[in-house]
């Protein structure tokens, strides 16, 4: 199909707008998805910033009170996993000891999958105190249902 | 069992090997005998990956342990139901279960497409039994659901309690059907690419696979979308998870698709775009198996992460290269004469809309893989939500319905000043009606406001058509309106059927528009006796009754539902806690009207209070997306319907077809 200069307006013109509105949504819209040492590693720039951090919840650190639907627990690294024999030596272990970020999450339930030594997913912005306020906790599945191939 | 299966793969793998090269041989060399052949190949193969199939699933009936992917998937307690659906549970039964639709297809269009389409049909069945090579070699080499244990177990570790709902066995299938059948078109289309026969005759032949796949792909998505909304307890039925992005932009594209088809049929344009489409469909559905697959993206629907990522991959590139490359090859001879002439016509309202489908699909695309571009440009990865995919395509989404209720009724070629008034004189009245009378119920929101009035604009436009069609039937052929109504789709039934899928369309939007601007959420811990307001009810929690079986034990909360002092009914949320593997799970309870959804979830028990958590979403017109979704469902299904005159025409193609090819080779190919 021949097309008039014309008509290229109109079809530019679209294809500016999904542009421009793909922009401005990454631009409100992202977050950063990061590991409980690259949150410690970069603390200062992250402060206030919308976050989804993945670790581990550190057993013996969870409090729950189901009357104010108030979560709180730590969460550390999540150890690499044993098949990394492969990973070079010198990312294996970081010569400081890994922080662990506490976690307060309000007015939602706890989910299903939650408990000590669990992967989370939380969702929300690096307070001041080192602290996370979170508006939500995603758990991972359990690892268990996935088969582990020995290759 | 084992071993059947195993052998049935290898001599598909062989036979499909052997097919592609039978049919480009036999039909470079002019072969038909090796044509025959090759088709026979095809049929062959069919049967064998059916066999590899029926292996797959005595093995999971009998509970044969000694077969991993059986160990890993399903256990003796496990309902024989979920035995049978277990089958696509893990990844290598999944991959198992998308070659042999594959196959299925491929034979289907093995016996309709050698008379109809004598000259095609080779180039098409090599070009799907190339796409069967791939995935028969993934499932020979690499996952392999046939893979022996060493030592057997004695109990299988189940199906994730999960994927042990009826949805299982509903949502699974058909999506995969929607997807594995976009290899249709794609293969007809790389056909006349490959032949330069790029008349319509490859759209004609794949019109009803196309419509085919969107119908698996419309129902695949929708009962995606049910089921996430009656397990996962969020109140929700659409996450813009990568899994279900991955479903999603086919979708979108085969509707693009789909319309931009008949400006093809009709005006002889864009021809380009079209063969652009079907790639761009298939290249999607292989993306979308590839993200799945590869554990490149994190995603709710935590896969085995496997070895599987690089090999799709270069199957992916191998594809798109050798795509374009064809299509780059007959840019010249893809130049249409007909052009657009004003913006006012069809041609332009369609042009638009399809504009508008593929920049949907585009910012889908962008926000899934923009995780992993931010890490490779910046170092950091950083992820877009929900947010981000609403952001984007909530304009775009008015723009749609808008275009919707244009397209249909707006001229061809240019349309006059009389004509626009003629046809979107009441639809426009009748959208600022809806809007004045919306804004006047209390909704402020001015996007809600903007949706209501163009579904309603798009919704009369639809009725006026209807009316129009009924009227001319009832004095040229003098029947009742219930007559001319029935009679009016029967004989159009392409086009009524699809004027039927946009009101599903309609409705649809109305409820996902409304479900994600005015639900309201209430989060309660109560005493049993103790009640609290959700809206207009009052959710009274009486008790809790427990369940105990060797599967599983449950604790159900029951709960009277009151509106006006008056009880009106009971929901019985649940958790339950499968034994083996140890894994909670939450049974959700809905009271569904069309005016809202009351959705109830068992958040919390406390052990030590006598606390129960309640989480609870009013959320209006939620209803209208599943009756939206059907009613889409069975538009398709009408405009699918063969009808006696399109059956005619395609006959009477074949016959001059026929006829050309008997006299070019006298000595035809015998019987078959």
């Amino acid at each position: 199909m021949r097309v008039k200069p014309r008509f290229l307006l109109g079809g530019g013109l679209i294809v500016a707008a999904v542009a421009y509105l793909i922009y401005t949504a990454v631009m409100n819209t992202a977050e950063y998805y990061l590991t409980v040492a690259e949150v410690q590693a970069r603390q200062t720039e992250l402060q206030g910033q919308a976050l989804r951090v993945a670790g581990r919840v550190v057993p013996g650190s969870v409090s729950w009170d189901p009357s104010s639907l108030t979560l709180g627990f730590a969460i550390g690294a999540i150890p690499e996993p044993g098949a990394s024999a492969v990973k070079p030596v010198s990312s294996v272990s970081p010569a400081s000891p890994i922080q662990q970020f506490r976690v307060l999450c309000t007015g939602q339930p706890k989910p299903d999958m939650f408990g000590e030594n669990r992967d989370v997913i939380v969702e929300g912005r690096l307070g001041a105190d080192h602290a996370i306020i979170a508006t939500q906790v995603l758990t991972a599945c359990p690892s268990k249902y996935v088969p582990k191939k020995p290759s | 069992m084992a071993f059947i299966g195993q052998l049935s793969l290898i001599l598909a793998l062989i036979l499909a090997v052997y097919s592609i090269g039978a049919n480009l041989y036999g039909v470079r060399r002019n072969l038909p005998e090796l044509v025959t052949s090759a088709r026979h190949a095809v049929w062959s193969m069919c049967a064998m990956v059916a066999l590899a199939m029926c292996a797959l699933w005595a093995a999971l009936l009998q509970s044969d342990f000694s077969l991993e992917y059986v160990a890993s998937y399903s256990s003796t307690t496990l309902p024989t139901i979920y035995k049978i659906t277990a089958l696509w549970g893990g990844q290598q039964g999944s991959l198992l279960l998308w070659t042999f639709l594959l196959s299925v297809f491929t034979a289907i269009v093995a016996y309709q497409s050698h008379r109809r389409n004598p000259e095609l049909s080779p180039y098409v069945l090599a070009v799907m039994a190339g796409v069967a090579v791939f995935f028969l070699g993934m499932l020979n080499f690499v996952t392999r659901p046939f893979e022996l244990l060493a030592t057997v177990p004695r109990e299988g570790t189940d199906l994730n309690p999960l994927l042990q709902n009826y949805w299982m066995a509903i949502h699974p299938p058909s999506l995969y059907t929607g997807y594995v059948s976009t290899t249709v078109p794609f293969a007809f289309g790389t056909a006349a690419l490959i032949t330069g026969r790029l008349d319509d005759a490859w759209i004609r032949s794949t019109r009803r696979w196309a419509i085919f796949s969107w119908f698996f792909l419309t129902l695949g998505n929708l009962f995606g979308a049910r089921w996430a909304y009656e397990v996962l307890g969020w109140g929700g039925y659409w996450a813009w998870d990568p899994v279900e992005n991955a479903a999603f932009m086919p979708w979108l594209v085969m509707t693009a698709y789909l319309h931009s088809v008949m400006i093809q049929e009709r005006k002889d344009m864009l021809k380009v775009w079209n063969l652009a489409l079907v790639g761009l469909a298939f290249g999607l559905t292989v993306f979308g198996t590839f993200i799945t697959r590869s554990g490149v993206i994190s995603s709710v629907h935590s896969f085995t992460q496997s070895g599987l990522g690089p090999f799709f991959m270069a199957f992916l590139i191998a594809l798109v290269v050798f795509y374009t490359g064809l299509l780059l090859m007959r840019l010249k001879d893809l130049r249409s004469q007909a052009e657009l002439e004003s913006y006012l016509s069809r041609e332009a309202a369609f042009l638009f809309n399809n504009l508008i489908l593929v920049g949907i699909a585009f910012a889908i695309f962008w926000g899934t893989i923009f995780p992993v571009l931010s890490e490779a440009v910046r170092g950091v990865k950083i992820t877009v939500g929900p947010p981000f995919f609403n952001k984007v395509n909530a304009p775009l989404a008015l723009a749609l319905i808008f275009l919707t209720g244009v397209g249909p009724l707006i001229a061809w070629r240019r349309a006059t000043l009389k004509n626009l008034l003629q046809s979107f004189g009441s639809p426009a009245i009748a959208g600022v009606a809806t809007g004045l009378i919306v804004f006047a119920a209390g909704v402020h929101t001015w996007y809600a406001l903007a949706a209501f009035s163009l579904s309603a604009f798009t919704l009369v436009t639809v009725i006026t058509e209807f009316r129009r069609g009924i009227v001319a039937r009832c004095h040229m052929v003098n029947e009742t309106p219930p007559q001319a109504f029935v009679n009016l789709i029967a004989k159009n039934n392409r086009r009524y059927g699809g004027y039927i899928v946009h009101v599903g369309v309609l409705m649809a939007f109305v409820g996902i528009v409304a479900s994600s601007y005015f639900k309201t959420e209430v989060k309660k811990s109560v005493k049993p006796g103790e009640s609290f307001a959700v809206g207009p009810y009052q959710l009274k929690y009486l008790d809790l009754v427990p369940l105990d079986t060797p599967h599983m034990a449950s604790l159900t909360a029951r709960v009277a539902v009151l509106k006006d002092g008056r009880e009106v009914g009971s929901l019985a949320p649940t958790k339950i806690f499968y034994k083996q593997p140890e894994q909670p799970a939450t049974q959700v309870a809905i009271r569904s009207t069309p005016a809202s959804d009351l959705y109830v979830v068992l958040a919390g028990i406390d052990d030590k209070t006598d606390l129960v958590t309640f989480d609870v979403f009013l959320t209006p017109l939620v209803f209208w997306l599943w009756a939206g979704g059907l009613t889409m469902a069975v538009g398709t299904v009408m405009a699918m319907w063969p009808n006696a005159r399109e059956r005619e025409a395609i006959a009477a193609a074949a016959r001059r077809r026929a006829a050309s090819v008997m006299a070019v080779e006298p000595a035809a190919p015998g019987s078959d």
